[in-house]
């Protein structure tokens, strides 16, 4: 589904992505994982247009994105959540899922006019799923900046989702959660599967990542060290070396 | 009577100019060509009329459009600026606008009397509605009725999606990017709509004032243009007309009566002052527009 | 010949808009913010010492700058007061907005020293030139240019052999790692604001005693042209402002000598050029944080 071919991404003299070579197929769940400044969110920015890539190129089913700006990928399909929640603070819940609604399936569905003046009432009907999924119903009137840490990086993925995309790029969304709500984001992660997304999450927290990914990369210093499941990753000497050296825990 | 009609006049002009900035500061740029756009609107369409002796209702559409393309046309370089120096390259781009018709002539004979805008002195003799016989009050209801027109349009394009996106651009471009909006399309023809709103407004100031000049599109009518919705508050259209009615109505025609013109503009210059410090977010700001949607919709109402 | 003697003439007095310009930049950098009243403050520090010299007849010229210096000074702070001390952070319209509140006013109190007219200022050296082979000074422009260096080379000293200068641009680098070090962004904001006044009064009484006139519609004009040098040189850079400064009234001068009337239409779109062209100004990194 996304193939990324020597993949590369300087910053002056420093290579934050250096010859990343990496397949994402249809309907699985993999993770990208790697110490700080490995390069992750490089290649989620990269992956989305918001970077230009400086080497190799990006193909979304059988389509070159290399050079496509970030509101091409999003309608082709790619959605994608930030690792510091940014959301639309001035605007409410619901409003935050609607200006989201940009995607080709949108666009087959309803013409031009439709979508940019369609009434409220029905724009609030066609948001409600995706509120019910992050259990954020109650909260679609209220304002985006007034909602609790944990029910903002609910709503970063709701967002998301209310792209309809078919691959979602989740950058650190279990960062700063207590055990409970990663046990919740998990099964949600898991249940997108079941709605046939494609999903790579990022992610610093181990314990989500072991538990839902089926596959996993790492990476450090921009290339990519290992690759394989989960349990194969735990077990490899080199990713220890490079990050679970550094004292993070399993 | 025919005071209050004038003071009319005026409000509704420069409630047409916030308008005009209030479209592109919600997608976030602060832009200080707006006066700019409006000299346009008022020298195109006063030629229009006095010149060549087209009817109003066709000069003024035609003014909006061409300062519209022009909008467009500036909001792409635009594009690779934020902040401050949006802020400045507007600035230079509007004061290049300004000393073009400072150096702009162009007078043809009419009868005995030579019309068009003459360089520094102006464009004077726009004599549109004096010909006709309209009266200050017909004039100020033809003015009102764009007023209305452009509010109306304005509030509705608010709670459209339109409205959504263009505050969503203004508050986090990236993100924006991100969930698929065009930051383009959406800055560009932001650009367009506040230069068509400038220029109807512009189109209008020129055929009740009958005489314009350079002097008048300068900086301070920029800071004027974005003053107005930046008071009011960009919560809701109607901010930029409480900011019009309070500084034109109240600080500029009303204070002067009470205290003498003398103090009007050090006061003027303090209240601004005095209102950013108390409502940083605009006198309507989002608080008081869902205040008053609870009122009038007790539907929304809940918990 | 004319044409050089112009350009000579424009980087001359172009010191006092350099002098603008690093108030602007110097503000900026500090607090990422715009004060659009800082030129019209130093108009009106000028207009302060034109006051001084009206009442105290004979008052020497340097006395003159100097009530100048410390007038914007003084206005400089209460700027830092009325539109950035109380107003929150999240809010960067209302600031700007409270800025131009202030321009406002402080146009509206020129307007009333001068009576709407411009005002004889003393002049340094009258008359007084200096012949140098073809070029024809004025050493009045020399003395603008000699004490605008001098000022200059005083506030990078300040900035980078004082405490509080180290302090200053650590908060522009990093406020809230400054903070925790015990500096008091409050103090070092005031300060800054202060320090920029200082020389935008010293610039605008220069530019009113190298023309022997203050003209009341500098406060707008010259707003205008400060703008311009802070951006063409970059957001934030000092080195960025003089060159800026120098670049703007060399330009004007030599423009001058073309066409008067055309002059500033020119200079507008070449700066409007120039910023699509190079949108980060000479020394400006484009990336401004986050």
């Amino acid at each position: 589904m996304l193939e990324l071919t020597g993949l590369s991404k300087y910053f002056g003299g420093v290579r934050a992505v250096d010859g990343l070579d990496f397949v994402v197929r249809e309907g699985e769940i993999v993770g990208l994982i790697g110490p700080n400044g490995s390069g992750k969110s490089t290649t989620v920015n990269l992956i989305c247009g918001v970077f230009p890539v400086s080497a190799g190129t990006i193909v979304f089913r059988g389509r070159d994105i290399t050079r496509a700006p970030p509101h091409q990928c999003l309608a082709l399909g790619i959605a994608r959540t930030f690792q510091n929640i940014r959301l639309f603070n001035e605007l409410t819940v619901w409003q935050n899922l609607w200006v989201a609604q940009n995607s080709a399936k949108h666009r087959r569905e309803r013409n031009f006019l439709g979508r940019w003046v369609g009434g409220r009432g029905q724009a609030r009907r066609s948001v409600e799923r995706h509120l019910e999924f992050s259990a954020l119903a109650k909260k679609r009137d209220e304002l985006a900046g007034n909602l609790s840490f944990g029910e903002q990086r609910r709503l970063e993925l709701a967002r998301a989702l209310a792209a309809e995309p078919d691959l979602l790029l989740l950058d650190e969304p279990a960062a700063g959660m207590n055990h409970e709500e990663i046990g919740q984001l998990a099964e949600r992660i898991r249940s997108l599967q079941g709605q046939g997304k494609t999903v790579v999450l990022v992610e610093h927290v181990m314990e989500l990542v072991m538990g839902v990914t089926e596959r996993i990369a790492v990476l450090n210093f921009g290339r990519k060290i290992a690759e394989g499941p989960p349990a194969a990753i735990q077990a490899d000497p080199a990713v220890r070396e490079a990050y679970l050296g550094t004292g993070a825990k399993v | 009577m025919d005071y209050l009609y004038g003071l009319a006049q005026t409000i509704g002009v420069h409630t047409i100019l916030g308008l005009s900035a209030y479209v592109v500061l919600q997608t976030g740029q602060v832009t200080m060509a707006q006066a700019a756009f409006f000299a346009i609107g008022a020298y195109i369409s006063a030629m229009l009329t006095t010149v060549w002796g087209v009817n109003i209702l066709i000069a003024i559409p035609a003014a909006a459009l061409v300062a519209s393309v022009l909008a467009g046309l500036a909001g792409f370089p635009a594009l690779r600026f934020k902040g401050l120096m949006l802020v400045v390259a507007t600035m230079a781009l509007g004061e290049a606008v300004r000393e073009f018709f400072f150096n702009f002539d162009y007078q043809i004979a009419k009868g005995d009397l030579k019309v068009g805008p003459a360089g520094a002195e102006g464009f004077r003799q726009i004599r549109y509605f004096y010909e006709r016989g309209w009266t200050t009050a017909e004039v100020a209801l033809f003015i009102w009725m764009f007023v209305v027109g452009i509010m109306a349009l304005l509030w509705w394009m608010d709670r459209s999606r339109i409205g959504a996106v263009l505050r969503a651009v203004g508050e986090d471009e990236l993100a924006a990017q991100s969930v698929g909006i065009n930051l383009t399309a959406v800055k560009v023809s932001a650009f367009a709509v506040g230069g068509a709103i400038a220029g109807v407004g512009g189109a209008l100031y020129g055929h009740y004032t009958t005489h314009i000049e350079h002097t008048a599109f300068g900086v301070l009518m920029a800071t004027f243009a974005i003053a107005y919705p930046i008071l009011g508050g960009l919560s809701s259209v109607f901010g930029t007309l409480l900011a019009v009615l309070f500084i034109q109505g109240l600080l500029i025609q009303g204070l002067p009566m009470l205290i003498g013109g003398e103090l009007r503009n050090l006061l003027f210059g303090l209240l601004i002052l005095l209102a950013m410090n108390v409502r940083p977010r605009g006198l309507i700001d989002g608080r008081v527009v869902r205040m008053l949607r609870g009122l009038f919709s007790p539907r929304s109402r809940h918990a | 010949m004319v044409l050089v003697q112009a350009i000579i003439d424009g980087i001359l007095v172009g010191t006092t808009y350099a002098l603008i310009g690093i108030g602007f930049t110097l503000i900026f950098g500090v607090m990422h913010k715009l004060n659009l009243a800082f030129a019209a403050a130093s108009i009106a520090g000028a207009f302060v010492s034109l006051l001084a010299w009206q009442q105290l007849k004979d008052l020497p010229v340097p006395l003159v700058f100097l009530v100048a210096a410390a007038a914007a000074g003084v206005l400089g702070y209460l700027i830092y007061l009325t539109c950035f001390r109380f107003i929150p952070l999240k809010s960067p319209l209302a600031t700007l907005m409270a800025t131009v509140g202030m321009l406002i006013f402080l146009e509206e109190v020129v307007t009333h020293i001068s009576d709407g007219k411009a005002q004889n200022f003393p002049g340094m050296v009258p008359e007084a030139r200096w012949v140098l082979g073809p070029l024809d000074l004025r050493v009045d422009y020399l003395l603008v240019f000699a004490i605008s260096v001098a000022a200059m080379l005083l506030l990078l000293a300040l900035l980078y052999r004082t405490r509080l200068g180290i302090a200053t641009r650590a908060v522009a680098q990093q406020p809230v790692a400054a903070q925790l070090c015990g500096i008091s962004l409050d103090r070092t904001n005031a300060a800054t604001f202060v320090m920029s006044g200082v020389l935008g009064g010293l610039a605008g009484a220069m530019i009113g005693s190298s023309a022997e006139l203050l003209s009341n519609l500098l406060p707008l004009q010259l707003t205008v042209k400060g703008l311009i040098v802070t951006v063409i040189g970059g957001l934030g850079s000092i080195p960025g402002a003089i060159v800026a400064g120098l670049l703007v009234g060399a330009f004007e001068k030599g423009l001058e000598t073309w066409s008067v009337l055309a002059r500033d239409l020119c200079v507008m779109l070449l700066v409007f050029v120039f910023l699509v062209a190079k949108p980060a100004g000479i020394f400006g990194k484009l990336n401004v944080r986050d």
